[in-house]
């Protein structure tokens, strides 16, 4: 009993300490943003853009077929089982609020984060990390900085193409099963939208990338000695990111909504 | 005042090494100092040390008289660029082309994204024969021509003090002698230099000081 006891609290004060280690390396990551330094701008633009591409421009080519399903199969759905006139506000609420950031972001983990893990633990193995150093380069504002900026940015466009394409898409692909004319859905819709709405889809992007952002940086960094913890810091750095984007779009929800 | 003064200095042991305690260790512009030791890990070990790689569990550095302060990684970037490393793990950043990678410190300190070598550099690359694949990854290029990569980024880098472990095994027997003659043109300007070698020859034309390090303790070996 008392090893049981010993054993959950030990788990306990480390899961504490990690939570604690990420708050503190994101922390540190963000003070670099308002740190205005004169050296480095050039790269760490082009290191931004670099990542926006292939976090957001080369994943177009999941997510609009995504989407597309997606909005698709719901609508569908909506349709046989609500009136006409609660479709607008049924897709808003499903859609924009909940579905569309969360798929967003398990995407983003999937396809992103999986890459910054597995490249910073390669880095950090490989001792590219320490040649950043010796050329007298912070290894933080010139991995981290552009990837949390770019992840972040990136997340929050794939948003917007994801509400965009599942309710104008999936309506189109299921046009032809429906009665509803076009004109009255995307109007029901630009009447459900809210202010709020708008401003979670902000709020949650920007919680989104930043924690998936810093999650896979974290397990990245702490692969250190052999290639073979690389699967397992990628696994944890996955499975940690999807988590916690869930405890935080719960959280965000119930402060807008409730 | 010296270059580099390591006082009451200790370091942990890695792989098979004994770690070296309690040293001091000082070193002046000009000096090239051979290393002797009983394990290649302490060797390593020790040019880390002097490259500010590895931490030390007690002692003081100082660089040019200043105590560096080891509690925070940034306070080192600073001395990092001073120091050429040419070591057995020296490496290549994999998601850059070798033209970025030999641009990457002069993009960072002067905002710029031109793609134009120093001359200096171009010349090393041509005698070290990877002219032709400065647009290539590093993955791209053979280990033997990755290894020039990285050695004329550390050439052309304007150092105080250059570190090179084993460059016999590193830049292999066709490139070595190449490689003797850019390092005399390089020292000619009056830079230290630290080195660990199974190479006679190169040992007796480079140090002008010999040191031993065995069983954790460093000895000054007499001329």
């Amino acid at each position: 009993m008392i090893q049981v006891a010993g054993n959950i609290g030990r788990k306990t004060i480390h899961f504490a300490n990690h939570i604690l280690d990420l708050f503190a390396f994101t922390y540190r990551i963000l003070k670099l943003i308002f740190k205005r330094q004169e050296y480095g701008r050039a790269i760490v633009r082009r290191v931004i853009l670099e990542q926006i591409y292939f976090t957001c421009v080369q994943a177009l080519s999941i997510i609009v077929p995504v989407a597309l399903l997606v909005g698709s199969m719901l609508i569908i759905e909506f349709t046989k089982i609500s009136v006409q006139y609660d479709l607008g506000k049924i897709t808003v609420i499903l859609l924009v609020r909940e579905l569309g950031p969360i798929i967003t972001a398990f995407l983003v983990i999937l396809r992103s984060a999986t890459a910054v893990t597995i490249e910073i633990g390669y880095m950090n193995v490989l001792h590219e990390i320490e040649a950043f150093e010796m050329a007298g380069i912070d290894p933080m504002r010139i991995i981290c900085l552009p990837r949390l900026v770019g992840i972040t940015s990136a997340v929050f466009c794939l948003f917007i193409v994801f509400d965009l394409v599942s309710i104008v898409g999936g309506y189109c692909l299921v046009w032809f099963t429906t009665h509803i004319p076009m004109g009255d859905f995307l109007g029901q819709i630009g009447k459900a939208i809210t202010a709020a709405d708008i401003a979670v889809g902000i709020v949650k992007a920007i919680c989104f990338g930043i924690i998936i952002t810093v999650t896979s940086l974290k397990h990245g960094f702490q692969i250190r000695k052999n290639i073979t913890q690389i699967p397992p810091g990628t696994s944890r750095a996955a499975i940690e990111s999807v988590i916690f984007c869930l405890i935080s779009n719960v959280i965000i929800s119930a402060i807008f909504y409730m | 005042m010296y270059l580099i003064e390591l006082s009451n200095y200790s370091i942990a042991a890695l792989g098979s090494g004994n770690g070296l305690n309690n040293f001091y260790f000082a070193l002046s512009d000009g000096d090239a100092c051979a290393v002797n030791t009983d394990t290649i890990d302490d060797a390593h070990v020790f040019l880390k040390t002097l490259a500010t790689i590895v931490r030390p569990e007690s002692g003081t550095f100082r660089y040019k008289g200043k105590v560096i302060d080891f509690s925070d990684y940034r306070n080192l970037l600073f001395f990092k660029r001073k120091i050429g490393y040419i070591g057995q793990d020296s490496a290549m950043i994999s998601n850059r082309t070798i033209r970025e990678n030999l641009l990457l410190k002069r993009s960072f300190f002067q905002n710029s994204l031109s793609l134009t070598l120093d001359q200096n550099v171009v010349r090393f690359c041509k005698i070290f024969k990877i002219y032709e694949k400065l647009d290539l990854r590093p993955g791209d290029l053979r280990p033997v021509e990755l290894r020039m990569a990285v050695a004329i980024r550390e050439l052309t880098k304007s150092f105080d003090v250059l570190l090179l472990e084993r460059p016999e095994d590193y830049f292999g027997h066709n490139r070595f002698d190449l490689f003797n003659e850019i390092l005399k043109d390089t020292l000619a300007h009056g830079n230290a230099v630290v080195f660990f070698s199974h190479d006679q020859d190169f040992i007796e034309s480079f140090s002008n000081r010999k040191i031993l390090i065995s069983g954790g303790t460093l000895v000054k070996v007499p001329a």
